[in-house]
Formats: C-alpha cells, sequence, structure tokens
C-alpha cells in the first residue's frame, strides 16, 4: 500500500524486513538548521501549490473537458456555450493570470467552487475536517500506545518466543490491504455480530440527545474505523520501538541500574523505554502521511463523513474542484504534521537542541 | 537468521511463482470466459461455479483467475519503471555529483514529502483511469525513493579503495560502471523491484477499489469494486465468496511478494552482507 511505501521506503532499522534502507532513520535524526528546514517546506508547498494548478491544465483535453464532455451530467456541445464556460472558468486568459489568480484565492482560502454541491470547496471541506483530524488523531494515538507497549516488551525481551510471537503478528498484521480489512471489519463486526455500527459518525437526528449520550454516540461510532485504521500503523511504530529498545539493551546505565538492584520493571520502564521513546515521537508525526491515505480507504467503507470519503464521492461525482481542494487539503496535513514532527524531535532531543 | 531468510525467499518465492502460472496459464484454467453471463446472478458456490456468480451472473473464480494476470502485469511493469528510473537517477546523481546531485537530490526530497496515495488519485482521475495511466503514475511515485537509496550506495562506491585502484590504472567509467557498480547495484535494484511490485499489486487495486478502474477490464479490484457497490453487499452471503476471495487474492500476492522480499533482504542490503 502506499502507504506502507512512504514510511518503509527508506528504514534501515535493524531487524526491519523492507528492502531498500536506511533513508529515514537519517532523515530523522539528521540534524539540520532551523531555517533550512523551514525553507525546504516551503519549497516543497510551492511545488504542490503549482502541481495543483498544472495537473488539470497538463492532461488530455482540457481542464473543464470532465465536466462538459460526453459522459458527464452537464455535457454542452455547442461550442459557443463551452466557450462561455471556459471564459466563466478564465480559462481564456494568459496562463501566468491564472495562476495568479489562483494563488491569489487561495491565500484568501478560496478553493474555487464546488460542482456537485454548488458551494464554496472550501466550505464542503471544512464541515468536513473535523471528522477526518478526529479519526486519523484517535488511531494514531491508539497504534502509537499499543505499537510502542509491544515494542518495548519484544526489544526487551530480543530473540526470545515473546519477541517472536509479537514480531509474527505484528508482521502479518502488515500484509492485509487496508480497504480488505475495513470490509471485512464491517461484515463480520457490524454486520454479522452486530457489536458497531455499519456506517456514519452518528445516529441520525442524535443531536436531539444530551450531551453526554452524543459524546457516546459518536465514540462508538468512531471505534471500528479508528481501530482498523490504527491496525494500518501499529506495525512500523512496533518496529521502531523494537529497534530503538534493541539499542538500549546493552548500555552501561542498565548495567548499573541492574547492579544497583533495581527491579526487571523499573530497569524496562523507566530507564530503558524512556531512552527508547525518541524515534517513536518522530514516527508518529511522519505517520500522518500514511494516516490520511489510509483514512481515504477506512471512510469510504465505513461512509465516515471526512475528507477522505470527500475525495472518494468528488471522483464518483466527477467534481474536479473538490477533488483539487481534498487533495491540497490532505497534503497540507501532511507536511504540517511532518513539519512538526522535525520541529518536536530537535525540542526533544538534548543532543541536537543543545 | 540465515536459514530463516532461506525459508522465506523460497515460500514468497513459491506463492509468486503460482500466481505467475496462473496469471500465465489464465486462459487454459479459468473454467469461463470472464466477461461471458455463465450463470444466473448471485449464485452460490457450486460444482459449476466454484465461488458463485456476481450480479452480472459472471463466473467469479474465472475473473480472479484472469485478474491475476492484470495484476502481474501492472506489478512488473509499475516496478519496472520505478527501479529503472530510480537507478538511472540515483546512478547518475552519485556518478556525476556536484549540480546534477544536488538538483536530483531536491526533487526526490519534494516528491517523498508528498504522500502518494491523494496524488495517485488526482492523477488518476484526471487522466481517466486505463491500465496505462495507473502503470505510469504508481512508477512516478515509486522512483525517487528508489533513487536516493541507489545514489547512496553509488557514494560509498565511488570513495571505495578498490574503484580509485582502477581508475588509477586507467579503466574508464564505462569498465567501473560494468565491473563494479552494476554487481553492487543488482541486489539493491531486485530488492527494491520486489517491494514496488507488491506496493502496485496493492496499489492496483486500492484504486479500483475506489472506482477508479477501466470499467472494460477484468482484475482482483475491479472485481472488488463492482462487489462493494453492489447494494445491500454486506446484508447477504454474497461477500463471502465476491468480496472475500478477491480480498484474499490481492493479500496472498503481497504477502508473497513481501515474503520474498524479507527473504532477498540479507543480499541486498549492504549493512547485512557486510556483517
Amino acid at each position: 500500500m502506499p502507504p506502507r511505501s512512504e514510511l518503509t521506503h527508506g528504514a534501515l532499522l535493524p531487524d526491519q524486513p523492507q528492502p531498500a534502507a536506511g533513508e529515514t532513520a537519517e532523515a530523522v535524526t539528521r540534524p539540520r538548521r532551523w531555517r533550512g528546514t523551514l525553507a525546504s517546506y516551503v519549497i516543497v508547498v510551492f511545488f504542490l501549490l503549482t502541481l495543483n494548478f498544472f495537473l488539470p491544465r497538463a492532461m488530455p483535453g482540457e481542464p473543464i473537458a470532465g465536466l462538459l464532455d460526453a459522459g458527464s451530467a452537464t455535457y454542452v456541445s455547442e461550442d459557443t456555450t463551452r466557450a462561455a464556460v471556459e471564459r466563466y472558468y478564465g480559462l481564456d486568459r494568459p496562463l501566468a493570470d491564472q495562476y495568479a489568480d489562483y494563488v491569489g484565492g487561495l491565500a484568501r482560502g478560496d478553493l474555487g467552487t464546488s460542482i456537485h454541491y454548488n458551494v464554496p470547496v472550501s466550505r464542503v471541506i471544512g464541515d468536513r475536517i473535523g471528522w477526518t483530524l478526529l479519526l486519523v488523531g484517535t488511531a494514531l494515538a491508539f497504534a502509537t500506545a499499543l505499537g510502542m507497549l509491544g515494542g518495548v516488551l519484544s526489544g526487551w525481551r530480543r530473540g526470545r518466543p515473546l519477541d517472536r510471537g509479537l514480531l509474527g503478528v505484528f508482521l502479518a498484521i502488515d500484509t492485509f490491504p487496508v480497504f480488505f480489512v475495513a470490509s471485512a471489519a464491517a461484515y463480520v463486526l457490524s454486520v454479522k455480530l452486530g457489536w458497531f455500527p455499519l456506517s456514519g459518525a452518528r445516529t441520525p437526528f442524535s443531536d436531539t440527545y444530551g450531551p453526554l449520550r452524543q459524546v457516546a454516540d459518536v465514540a462508538y461510532h468512531l471505534a471500528l474505523p479508528a481501530t482498523v485504521l490504527a491496525l494500518q500503523f501499529l506495525t512500523y511504530q512496533f518496529l521502531v520501538m523494537r529497534s530503538s529498545m534493541v539499542g538500549e539493551l546493552g548500555s552501561d546505565y542498565l548495567l548499573l541500574g541492574r547492579a544497583k538492584g533495581l527491579s526487571d520493571r523499573v530497569l524496562k520502564y523507566r530507564y530503558a523505554a524512556r531512552n527508547a521513546l525518541l524515534p517513536s515521537v518522530t514516527v508518529a508525526g511522519l505517520q500522518m502521511g500514511f494516516a490520511v491515505t489510509a483514512a481515504i480507504f477506512v471512510e469510504s467503507v465505513f461512509a465516515y463523513p471526512g475528507l477522505g470519503r470527500l475525495m472518494f464521492e468528488s471522483v464518483g461525482e466527477r467534481d474536479y474542484p473538490t477533488m483539487q481542494g481534498c487533495f491540497l487539503v490532505l497534503t497540507l496535513i501532511v507536511i504540517s504534521a511532518n513539519l512538526v514532527a522535525d520541529l518536536a524531535y530537535r525540542r526533544l532531543d538534548p543532543r541536537i537542541s543543545r | 537468521m540465515r536459514r530463516e531468510g532461506r525459508v522465506f525467499l523460497w515460500l514468497g518465492g513459491a506463492i509468486v511463482a503460482m500466481l505467475l502460472l496462473v496469471a500465465l496459464l489464465a486462459p487454459l484454467i479459468s473454467p469461463f470466459d470472464p466477461r461471458a453471463i455463465a450463470g444466473p446472478s448471485l449464485a452460490a458456490p457450486s460444482t459449476a461455479h466454484w465461488l458463485g456468480t456476481n450480479d452480472a451472473g459472471q463466473d467469479i473464480l474465472s475473473q480472479l483467475i484472469w485478474g491475476t494476470r492484470s495484476s502481474a502485469v501492472v506489478a512488473v511493469l509499475a516496478a519496472g519503471l520505478a527501479v529503472g528510473l530510480g537507478v538511472a537517477v540515483g546512478a547518475t546523481a552519485g556518478l556525476l555529483g556536484g549540480w546534477a546531485d544536488l538538483l536530483a537530490m531536491r526533487v526526490v526530497d519534494v516528491f517523498l514529502a508528498v504522500p502518494a496515495l491523494p496524488l495517485l488519485i488526482l492523477v488518476a482521475a484526471l487522466a481517466g483511469p486505463s491500465r496505462s495511466t495507473v502503470i505510469l503514475v504508481i512508477g512516478m511515485t515509486g522512483w525517487p525513493p528508489v533513487a536516493r537509496v541507489v545514489r547512496s550506495q553509488t557514494l560509498t562506491l565511488a570513495g571505495r579503495g578498490y574503484v580509485a585502484a582502477a581508475r588509477g590504472f586507467g579503466s574508464g567509467w564505462l569498465y567501473v560502471i560494468r565491473r563494479h557498480l552494476v554487481p553492487t547495484l543488482a541486489p539493491l535494484a531486485v530488492a527494491n523491484f520486489v517491494y514496488w511490485a507488491a506496493t502496485a499489486v496493492v496499489l492496483q487495486a486500492g484504486l479500483a477499489f475506489l472506482g477508479l478502474v477501466d470499467p472494460t477490464e477484468v482484475s482482483w479490484g475491479s472485481v472488488l469494486n463492482r462487489a462493494l457497490a453492489h447494494q445491500g453487499i454486506y446484508f447477504s452471503e454474497v461477500w463471502l465468496w465476491w468480496v472475500l476471495p478477491a480480498g484474499l487474492a490481492v493479500t496472498v500476492a503481497a504477502f508473497g511478494l513481501a515474503l520474498l522480499g524479507v527473504g532477498l533482504e540479507p543480499r541486498a542490503n549492504p549493512r547485512w552482507r557486510r556483517a
């Protein structure tokens, strides 16, 4: 899954099963200057905006072909009308002007008008973004906690049956494509067993409930999608924590602690785990990229009203402005999360923050 | 680890070889034409239709068998494109150094920062989701990480004593590439190829799952897409023989390729080879 690739291309952690390693760990630990970091992010964002602008124009056919060609709901055959529509969208003007308009519009938060909903794209996205952040945030927190715990246990007992067992389980989880897991969970847990609702984020008309019941209702609808999503990042978090933990094993401070007669528990959680924590924090931020992409599948299966679902729907409805808006916002979320991870790492690691 | 590595290699290799065989022999072993109406609509599995039929009465097993072919083609071509481009860019950047290297690596950085799936969806939706588009976009998102690893390998190689010695004895770059660079990069390229083949299989199915599929094509993804678009797919037993086998097919392919990748790791990973 692309998701997986985003995280694992690279990653030369010891015992990491993927090939092509070495890069993520290096990228994570490479000390770069603040300004350099920010500048590189600015370049990426600029690249994205430009890509978003040129993609529809670089494709075969006109940018509005999807809107006007045969097969779309708003098919127009007359040349004069087509030209009028083109003028309406400003497509008859020089490219440089169009680009300036586009960037200026973005600066004002203008993402164009949704063809399907006939309201500003920014409003449609604004309505949905909260659900995606809730879903991704919950899943990420859950996966990080569980992956870390597994990693600590596994790393502390490297090579023992527990380690092998956990490694096998986590790697097996990783092979299942997210859309298949989501569909299977919907079928088995929601439909056959009836434990969870099949779709949506809330019960219809739940705004008549009391506040407490509303929260419970949202949590109930969130549980299954968030769990399925969490399964997707569990393995990587586990592998990072495990290898980081293994790296601490031979340390002098553990030897000293043991000589002082500290219990295994204290050594494991208070000493080794705490020192091994750093890469996991960064990984949690980097996993946002993985998370929003996996969320597209999970939200689609569970009809969860977030951005991923919106992007999925707009593909079916050929609603290009909405699709592009989703692309831009999802990508910006990923990039900001990466930036936060980058900066947080600097603050957290005393060796870099000096 | 050495023995385990061999087990992974054989198991993964066996799974992949079996799937390739199915893909190759699809016309011979498939019981029906995957597009023909071969029976009643939504029939349960029977001796005639091992996995039942879909809503149009097409034989699901035949569709999955032919779908193997589609997946194999996409996997090989997309992975080939990603690795080919990655090796070309990475090795060139590593050998030339200077401005070319700097420029190539900045481009790689930018590409790595953009999440692949939303980009894939956007491009596939805009360009029309034909099979060649899918291959092209997967290949285009796959090359940057490959280029990066290949470049760093090339750089370490260029600094090795025996390369300097060969150069000192008057060998040209072509000789160094043929004699030293290719043997160093080959295992790395193979491992990356396997990894991207697995990614491509899952991505192709994922895009199809989202509706980005050529409707005339028979693939695992199109089976999944059609099944999940079916009203009430979750509320009948049909799920069990329509969605489940297709999902498992994707999983088994990804699993086989992943095992193969793990098995190849000791040969491909320079850190392990040294140990």
